[in-house]
């Protein structure tokens, strides 16, 4: 094939998952289906940023006031490979800040995201079922300004500046179930949004490489095929 | 050490002791009597094991109380299991969050704020520390925000399986701290002080797991800043590698006793008084006591 699989967009490394090793792609998953809360199904991205060290992730600004470190920022929950750089956050996480920004602004004060409270990998062990952070556009903020929210006043209040901005902003209601509510941050997301640069072509994704399968669960069923089933 | 009392001695059973051994445990049983009664405690156990004389000494020592903070001691173990495996590193970030999952039906609880002494921990809400800064925090100044982060990421069954592992009866962890719904069940976690002493002496010996984990979690302990217990029966020079307890009917406390020119001594004193009494001073009375049985010949500056 004649298209790099690499390729560089405004400083930041595109790449394509499918071109990663075998440990980042049994990882990120690219193009996976994945089942959210609802049992609705979700394709995961494919297309990733590649951030070559952390001097790298605070030097890139994705807007006025949000770097791309404050949008990785993961613990011990997240698989180990990705707290090591090169890290990979899915391409869409550009629109994200972009939204942030402007949540910024109406809110009037810093915006803070939470240490997992930005993109979360499929292989994060809070990644159970498919969430928008698994696309790099969902955001958990535990503080604004000074103000910590954590009191069903406070989140409401800026739940409500975020779905006032635009109607791709949802945000989950205060409340104690977790996955459904946020009783100590808001959270906010865009949906399932996947982002392809337009330096790539998507032609690839019709006629894959010579032994190279289009998706990783192809390689796994290919396998599957390969291995006569166990009689009970 | 005050003499003891007329009344003390008269229930004693024991009659006097000819050898020297057998009478500092016949002077230790009249008393851990005396204090007993002179701080109304409605329960009292102790268990000390000294590696100088070898003498293991026990009073009421497989009563199981209420653990309070000395169950930090068997989270600190877990860790320590996890991080000798290669399963956890004691850099990893951890995100310091203020929720948690009750071990009854599974709701979600926040711990009071006002009631953890530690701020260095709450003052990191929404960012990390990491593993070593938690183990740190959750012992030196018994944060219990430190300690439930810990629980969640080592998981509680982890704990049981190290206390299992290392055949150390007598400490029960069911949970981590402030789950309200589980105290109300009574599923409460619970220690016997020859529980505690077969731990302590475990980490001493640089048997719990590796030698390393033993001396990181002995150098965490050793930086304990409650020293109202067991530290303060003993002379300023004494280093104590200690965990102490309290919650409003107990006061326990927990520690390796290391004194200049002896080996050291393991002792567990817990305590139990009624809600309206107050904790008073009867673990470091016992802490004195113990020092001048085994070793109050060597330093007399109290």
């Amino acid at each position: 094939m004649a298209m790099s699989s690499v390729e560089v967009t405004q400083g930041l490394k595109v790449v394509d998952a499918f071109d990663l090793d075998d440990e980042l792609r049994a990882i990120l998953k690219p193009g996976e289906m994945v089942r959210d809360a609802q049992g609705r199904r979700h394709r995961l991205p494919r297309y990733f940023y590649e951030i070559a060290s952390h001097e790298a992730a605070l030097s890139t600004r994705l807007t006025t006031h949000f770097a791309m470190n404050e949008l990785i920022l993961n613990d011990l929950r997240e698989a180990p490979r990705l707290q090591q750089y090169p890290r990979y956050v899915p391409c869409a996480v550009r629109i994200l800040a972009f939204y942030l920004e402007q949540f910024r602004a109406a809110c009037g004060a810093s915006v803070h995201i939470a240490v997992n409270g930005g993109y979360r990998s499929p292989s994060h062990k809070l990644s159970s079922d498919a969430t928008p952070h698994m696309w790099g556009t969902a955001a958990d903020v535990y503080r604004i300004g000074s103000s910590i929210l954590k009191t069903k006043e406070l989140i409401e209040k800026y739940n409500d500046i975020a779905e006032d901005l635009s109607d791709d902003i949802l945000v989950l209601p205060y409340g104690h179930v977790t996955g459904a509510n946020a009783d100590d941050h808001l959270h906010l997301d865009l949906g399932f949004v996947t982002l392809i640069p337009r330096e790539i072509s998507e032609d690839r994704m019709e006629q894959p490489q010579e032994n190279r399968p289009r998706f990783a669960f192809e390689e796994r069923r290919a396998k599957d095929r390969r291995t006569p089933a166990a009689e009970d | 050490m005050p003499s003891n009392s007329t009344q003390a001695k008269e229930r004693l059973p024991i009659p006097p002791a000819q050898d020297s051994v057998a009478s500092a445990e016949v002077s230790l049983y009249r008393n851990v009597l005396r204090i007993r009664q002179e701080h109304s405690l409605l329960d009292l156990g102790i268990s000390f094991y000294d590696a100088e004389t070898t003498i293991q000494w026990s009073y009421n020592a497989d009563q199981y109380f209420h653990a309070a903070s000395t169950m930090k001691l068997a989270i600190l173990l877990g860790v320590f299991r996890q991080v000798d495996r290669g399963e956890l590193s004691l850099e990893a970030p951890v995100h310091v969050r203020n929720r948690f999952t009750s071990i009854v039906n599974r709701e979600p609880f926040m711990l009071d704020l006002g009631r953890d002494a530690d701020p260095d921990v709450y003052g990191h809400l929404g960012k990390t520390l990491t593993v070593r800064e938690l183990a740190y925090w959750m012992i030196t100044k018994s944060s219990n925000l430190a300690t439930n982060l810990l629980v969640d990421v080592v998981g509680i069954n982890t704990v049981q399986l190290a206390l299992d592992e290392l055949d150390i009866d007598g400490v029960r962890v069911l949970r981590g701290v402030e789950d309200q719904r589980a105290f109300e069940a009574h599923l409460n976690n619970e220690v016997t002080a020859n529980g505690l002493l077969k731990m302590l002496r475990l980490i001493a010996d640089g048997k719990a797991y590796s030698q390393k984990a033993c001396d990181d979690m002995l150098e965490i302990m050793l930086d304990q800043q409650y020293r109202s217990g067991i530290p303060a029966g003993l002379p300023k020079a004494a280093r104590v590698a200690h965990k102490t307890g309290n919650i409003s009917t107990v006061h326990h406390d927990a520690g390796i006793v290391y004194l200049e020119g002896r080996k050291p001594y393991v002792l567990v004193i817990l305590t139990q008084f009624s809600a309206d009494q107050g904790r008073g001073t009867a673990v470091a009375d016992v802490s004195r006591d113990i020092f001048n049985t085994l070793a109050g010949n060597l330093d007399g500056d109290e």
